[in-house]
């Protein structure tokens, strides 16, 4: 699905250099539940941005199904952005002015989809989120799980393979968390390629995976089923 | 596409109504000063061109100073079939005064013959204008105009009275029709007598004479004035002692000067069109800036940048399209109440509605493209962590 190799982001802070990542390798493969975990500040972030193709690696190589991101240009990775990953953020990111059935449509928009079936999608995906009587409802008029539901619905809308979530609990309390990884759970058993970064070893429990980074190196890589309830 | 950036952006505004409004008053004042002074320009135009058919577009005025005497009086009539002239009059004016309810109340004398009333196109309300009998036994009759037989008749028909000009006591003839004020003063304070007596009753104009001339039709005016010319050039000792000039003529220069005052006029009031894009450039700058996030997510889920590019100039197209239609209705008010105070005719046309929506969508792109470009240039990793 998608390979780093040997993948390092650096970022000039006047004279010094900040080593963000540090030759990162590594393979996820379609369908895995993968968890990136580490302390603050050891790249988490930053191996997000490089994947979900918001940035681009200083050196090494990232292929993205059999596309190398290196040498794209800002509007195919636009485009790239758009068909291939959904983005769950920490803290949400959903337009306030606009519903959350318009939410959900508005990768749809950028895709060119026409307007009749990007409503009849994302209503679709709404009511599979569980949202189903809160289509029109405004970001505010939600709570913070539902919130976070609406913009899971919104990853989803251009049925994308992978699914990059940078901290989705880190705004919910306990109960909602757990839902909002319910959630991420069932969709990576329908197949999807679930990445999820994090700190909480809680959160980590539910990836099949778990990779550790600290100063932006990978130091520890391990797989096991996902036997959480 | 299109409809969906337009929804977008318009969505944008909707949710700030009052500082969209608020924002777009610059364009507001500008559209609808620059409006209403073309709009007062051109009435002022159509005006003047209404006075030019009102007068006769073929009517040709002739000064002479003939200081020897060598122009013949006839010399009008030789010319009259080679230089294609209607009709003429010699005209020879001077001014007497009335006191009216203790107001001095001016009226221009003319001395004319029986022609002129055709030559100027003049109209009566009632009675006759000069005829051939009176001009060959130099009658003491007079025609006047609507305001001479208001302030000096009020309380009778004027047509039979008698007033006093100079001393002479001239019998009331005709009343003209109002024709309002031109450059030659006011047209309805005139009374017209035969020219024998003007002649006599103001003899200092003795020597320089004027002639008013009808050319056949409009088309012939230019032959008619080139024919007077040349036989003026060979009779008179110097070409400084005529001039000759069409009403036209005269009208146009007026056009021409009154259409470069409005045009100037309307330059000054389109400083404030700028003044108004740059109150747009500065809230659209404000926009971006607030909506960075926005953005951030935008390109994130897969916004190129021409897209966010073009929801942000639609905005402040949109913005400045609103303060033109808001001017325009402006215009229209205001070009209303300029009719109601002042009597003077001011029509907003379908073309001030086209230049008004060209003016602000124009504004509106080039004040927008830099804040647009800028949000259009935004790193999506930087937006997105913008707090
Ligand atoms: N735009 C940037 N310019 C300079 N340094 C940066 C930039 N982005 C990240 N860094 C640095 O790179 C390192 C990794 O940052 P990153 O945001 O990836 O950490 P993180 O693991 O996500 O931390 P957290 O858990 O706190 O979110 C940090 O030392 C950070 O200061
Ligand atoms: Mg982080």
């Amino acid at each position: 699905m998608l390979t780093l190799s040997n993948v390092t982001k650096h970022y000039k802070m006047g004279d010094s250099v900040v080593r963000a990542l540090d030759g990162i390798s590594l393979t996820i493969d379609e369908g895995d539940f993968t968890a990136i975990v580490g302390p603050s500040g050891s790249g988490k972030s930053t191996l997000m941005n490089i994947i979900g193709c918001l940035d681009i690696v200083t050196d090494g190589e990232y292929v993205l199904n059999q596309i190398p991101i290196k040498k794209y240009e800002e509007d195919e990775l636009a485009e790239i952005r758009n068909k291939q990953i959904g983005f769950v953020f920490q803290q949400f990111n959903l337009l306030p002015s606009f519903s959350a059935l318009e939410n959900v449509m508005m990768p749809m928009t950028y895709a060119r989809v026409p307007k009749k079936q990007r409503e009849k999608i994302a209503a679709e995906i709404l009511t599979k989120v569980g949202l189903g009587d809160r289509m029109d409802h405004k970001p505010t008029e939600l709570s913070g799980g539902q919130q976070q539901r609406v913009s899971i619905a919104r990853a989803l809308a251009n049925n994308p393979a992978i699914i990059l979530a940078d901290e989705p609990t880190g705004a919910l309390d306990q109960k909602t968390g757990k839902e909002v990884l319910d959630l991420l759970t069932q969709l990576n058993k329908q197949g999807k390629t679930v990445i999820v970064i994090t700190h909480d070893v809680g959160v980590a429990a539910y990836a099949s995976r778990i990779l550790t980074i600290r100063d932006g190196k990978i130091v520890d890589d391990s797989r096991k089923e996902a036997d959480h309830v | 596409m299109f409809k969906e950036y337009f929804s977008i952006a318009w969505r944008s505004v909707v949710a700030h109504k009052i500082r969209a409004l608020l924002t777009t008053l610059g364009v507001v004042i500008g559209v609808s000063s620059v409006i209403l002074l073309l709009s007062l320009g051109n009435s002022a135009k159509a005006e003047a061109a209404n006075q030019i058919r009102a007068i006769g577009s073929n009517l040709i005025i002739v000064r002479v100073t003939d200081r020897n005497g060598v122009l013949p009086t006839i010399w009008l009539d030789e010319l009259k079939d080679s230089g294609k002239l209607a009709a003429y009059s010699e005209i020879i004016s001077g001014n007497t005064s009335y006191v009216v309810n203790g107001q001095n109340f001016d009226v221009s004398v003319s001395g004319v013959n029986q022609d002129y009333g055709f030559v100027s196109s003049l109209e009566l309300t009632s009675g006759r204008f000069l005829s051939q009998i009176d001009l060959d036994n130099n009658l003491p009759v007079v025609v006047i105009g609507p305001k001479v037989a208001e302030k000096l008749f009020p309380l009778t028909d004027a047509v039979g009275e008698t007033m006093v000009i100079q001393g002479v006591q001239f019998r009331v003839i005709g009343i003209l029709t109002e024709r309002g004020t031109n450059f030659n003063g006011d047209l309805d304070a005139t009374a017209y007598i035969p020219i024998d007596f003007a002649g006599t009753l103001f003899p200092y104009r003795l020597n320089s004479k004027t002639y008013y001339l009808a050319s056949e039709t409009e088309d012939t005016v230019a032959t008619s004035m080139r024919k007077i010319e040349s036989y003026l050039t060979s009779v008179l000792p110097s070409a400084n002692e005529f001039n000759v000039f069409s009403q036209s003529q005269i009208l146009g220069v007026m056009n021409t000067l009154m259409g470069l005052l409005t045009t100037l006029l309307a330059g000054i009031a389109s400083i404030s069109l700028i003044v108004g894009g740059i109150g747009i450039m500065n809230i659209m700058l404000v926009t971006v800036r607030e909506r960075t996030r926005e953005i951030g997510v935008r390109k994130a889920l897969g916004a190129k940048r021409s897209q966010i590019l073009i929801q942000f100039l639609i905005e402040a197209v949109i913005i400045t399209t609103l303060g033109g239609l808001i001017g325009l209705g402006v215009s229209y008010v205001g070009a209303a109440i300029i009719q109601y105070l002042s009597d003077f005719k001011v029509t907003v046309g379908l073309d001030s509605v086209f230049l008004s929506l060209i003016f602000s969508i124009t504004i509106g792109v080039v004040f927008g493209i830099y804040p647009a470009n800028k949000a259009s240039q935004l790193e999506p990793v930087d937006a997105l962590r913008y707090e």
